[in-house]
């Protein structure tokens, strides 16, 4: 049995709104409702939605960058859920972020090699092996020493994208949550930062969570996929269940409104109506029968529950098996 | 002959600012017939929204001008037209959509007020004909309730509604041309398959021809007839969608295509283009593809190769295909 090395149980997290008119009540945005999942040692995880699904709340969470408001997060069988900042900070060598956008997220007032080195102050590394270590990280992610003393402005989209790798993997961590990584590059420069993510998680034996609404691409980088609606997972399953046996009508959904880039293919489409529904006011029932071809009565009363399908492919929905 | 309702040769728009000159489109060429789709694509930078800024002459609050060419709208170079003839052509022979559905409404005027004024000031009609006109319109891109939604502000609807909205509004005066600058870039992936369903079915029930500029190569393989590919300000290739998609010529075009994920389609190691896009500052001085393209000779990094017909249907700027152009 390959081994687990994030376990999460039924988290959520919901956020105080704007105070409803004339109440002390406030509007509350269940962003994440109710998550669980397993992340595996040496595998990418990758979840995928659309805007306001919780995907980013998801990878925050269990970063702890926010606090859960409730279920439980275990690293390698140790419970972090309800640590404190001191106690956390060696679980904080063990797992880093990248995000999704390399204009804002890396200090326009700092040298590229004080942002990788900074990581390495916090966890207490002496100077003369950071300077050391900082020439490596630079070297590993396809940038010269020299980028070293210059500051981000004077890079493009993608060789920033590599600085934030860098220093993402600049304390040997075991797992990364990489939030949007390529959605802000051109398609050119995607497959450069792919390729070198593909071959960072080989050489480190790295773990990914990788957070994307680009299915093409996360069609190319999982090993599983979890597919989010409205704070809520709907399908999980390995790569081939989701992409060739899709079980959920929203999975299919999505699938079949990707454009795809063949233009002699002409495709049956779902094409779904409506928008998403406001987070803040979800839809009773099946959160997606609103907008769902199949929906009957039984969806707008009755939540489906979680269930597994065989083989590890679980789904939320009551017709899965009418709908095969 | 084929009676096209745009032209353009040649078009150059440069950019005055004191660090110099930049070129930012350099030599475009193209024509889209009637009813046709014609996508540009190509990737940040390559000077796509320029060219659509330039047709529809909207870049007079920029230091861009443009410096040569000409665009021929059904017989008239727009580049020579003047402001007041300009005025009468845009919203209504020339439409255009944008990217952003959340800035290009005004969030203080309804919407159906932003609809209406175009209609007002393009066609003999009342305010009451205008508003009929407006709802009419809503209702044909397939909003509900739309004797509500005309009476809304922007913010009270979605992303996807709001691009309906700037649709309705390009269609509101039947426009024989629509430009479509990345129209569903902003939109989640169910919302960008409504809107492009919209937008053929327009092209079929008016027969406008649409200009549709994007990076996204899926996008383009759906919707268009034929495809100008864009880098550095340069058309680099033009042909139909399916030589671009099957016998692509230009290294450019053939890296794009080979970095692009399909979905269903399982692939190992990604193809990636080497280096970056140049920067305006710092052009190589002959084919401007020369420092990232596997095939670059000597000859390319010293001269710039000519925009030839390697086939009637076929346009390439690459010295590879320079013999069999002649």
């Amino acid at each position: 049995m390959s081994e687990v090395l994030v376990r999460v149980e039924n988290i959520k997290k919901h956020f105080a709104g704007t105070r409803k008119f004339f109440s002390r009540e406030r509007e509350i945005v269940k962003a994440v409702d109710g998550l669980t999942f397993d992340i595996i040692q040496g595998e990418t995880l990758s979840l995928v939605g659309e805007s306001g699904c919780g995907k980013s709340t998801t990878g925050r969470v269990l970063l702890k960058l926010l606090e859960p408001t409730e279920g439980s997060i275990h690293f390698d069988d140790q419970e972090i859920t309800h640590l404190n900042e001191n106690e956390l900070r060696p679980y904080r060598k063990e797992m880093q972020m990248v995000f999704q956008d390399p204009y804002a997220s890396l200090n326009p007032r700092m040298k590229v090699k004080e942002i990788i080195e900074e990581p390495l102050i916090v966890h207490g590394i002496d100077a003369a092996t950071r300077k050391k270590r900082v020439n490596e990280l630079l070297e590993t992610v396809g940038l010269n020493t020299y980028h070293g003393n210059r500051y981000p402005h004077e890079f493009s989209g993608g060789q920033r994208q590599r600085i934030g790798i860098a220093r993402a993997l600049a304390v040997n961590p075991r797992l990364i949550i990489a939030d949007e990584p390529v959605s802000a590059l051109d398609v050119s420069i995607q497959a450069q930062i792919l390729n070198l993510l593909k071959d960072l998680q080989e050489e480190y034996e790295l773990t990914y969570l990788f957070i994307s609404h680009d299915l093409s691409v996360v069609e190319h980088v999982s090993d599983r996929v979890a597919v989010m609606y409205l704070g809520k997972i709907v399908e999980l399953g390995s790569k081939t269940q989701i992409f060739e046996n899709p079980l959920h009508p929203y999975t299919k959904a999505l699938l079949s409104a990707v454009p795809i880039a063949n233009p002699r293919l002409k495709r049956e489409r779902i094409v779904l109506k409506g928008d998403i529904p406001n987070p803040a006011n979800p839809p009773s029932g099946c959160a997606f029968h609103t907008r769902c071809p199949f929906a009957t009565e039984r969806c707008k009363v009755e939540e489906p529950k979680y269930e597994s399908y065989g083989d590890q492919h679980f789904a939320a929905c009551h017709f899965v098996e009418e709908l095969a | 002959m084929v009676e096209h309702v745009l032209e353009v040769n040649d078009l150059q728009t440069h950019f005055y600012s004191d660090a110099g000159v930049v070129r930012a489109v350099d030599g475009v060429s193209f024509s889209i017939k009637k009813g046709e789709t014609l996508g540009i694509v190509g990737e940040s930078g390559s000077g796509k929204s320029v060219t659509s800024l330039s047709i529809m002459r909207l870049l007079r609050d920029t230091p861009g001008k443009i410096a040569g060419g000409e665009i021929v709208y059904n017989g008239r170079n727009l580049v020579e037209a003047k402001e007041s003839e300009m005025r009468k052509i845009r919203g209504n022979e020339i439409a255009m959509i944008f990217q952003e559905p959340m800035t290009s409404l005004n969030p203080v005027f309804k919407i159906g007020r932003q609809i209406e004024e175009a209609i007002l000031l393009h066609t003999k009609c009342t305010k009451q004909q205008a508003r009929e006109r407006a709802i009419e319109m809503l209702t044909a891109v397939g909003i509900s309730r739309p004797d509500k939604v005309v009476d809304s502000f922007p913010h009270q609807l979605s992303g996807g509604m709001r691009q309906r909205v700037m649709i309705a509004m390009a269609m509101s005066c039947d426009p024989q041309l629509l430009i479509a600058d990345e129209p569903t870039t902003a939109l989640d992936v169910t919302i960008q398959a409504q809107i492009l369903e919209l937008m053929k079915k327009l092209t079929v029930d008016f027969e406008t021809s649409i200009l549709l500029i994007t990076h996204d190569l899926g996008v383009v393989a759906e919707m268009c007839d034929r495809v100008v590919v864009m880098y550095a300000g340069r058309a680099v290739e033009e042909s139909d969608v399916y030589t671009i998609f099957e016998n692509p010529k230009h290294p450019y075009t053939q890296g794009l295509l080979a970095s692009t994920l399909t979905l269903g389609e399982k692939v190992e190691r990604l193809q990636s283009i080497p280096g970056n896009v140049p920067i305006p500052s710092k052009m190589p001085e002959g084919c401007k593809f020369a420092p990232r393209c596997p095939h670059a000779m000597e000859r390319c990094w010293a001269e710039e190769p000519t925009y030839d017909a390697y086939s009637e249907n076929h346009h390439v700027r690459c010295f590879l295909y320079e013999e069999e152009a002649k």
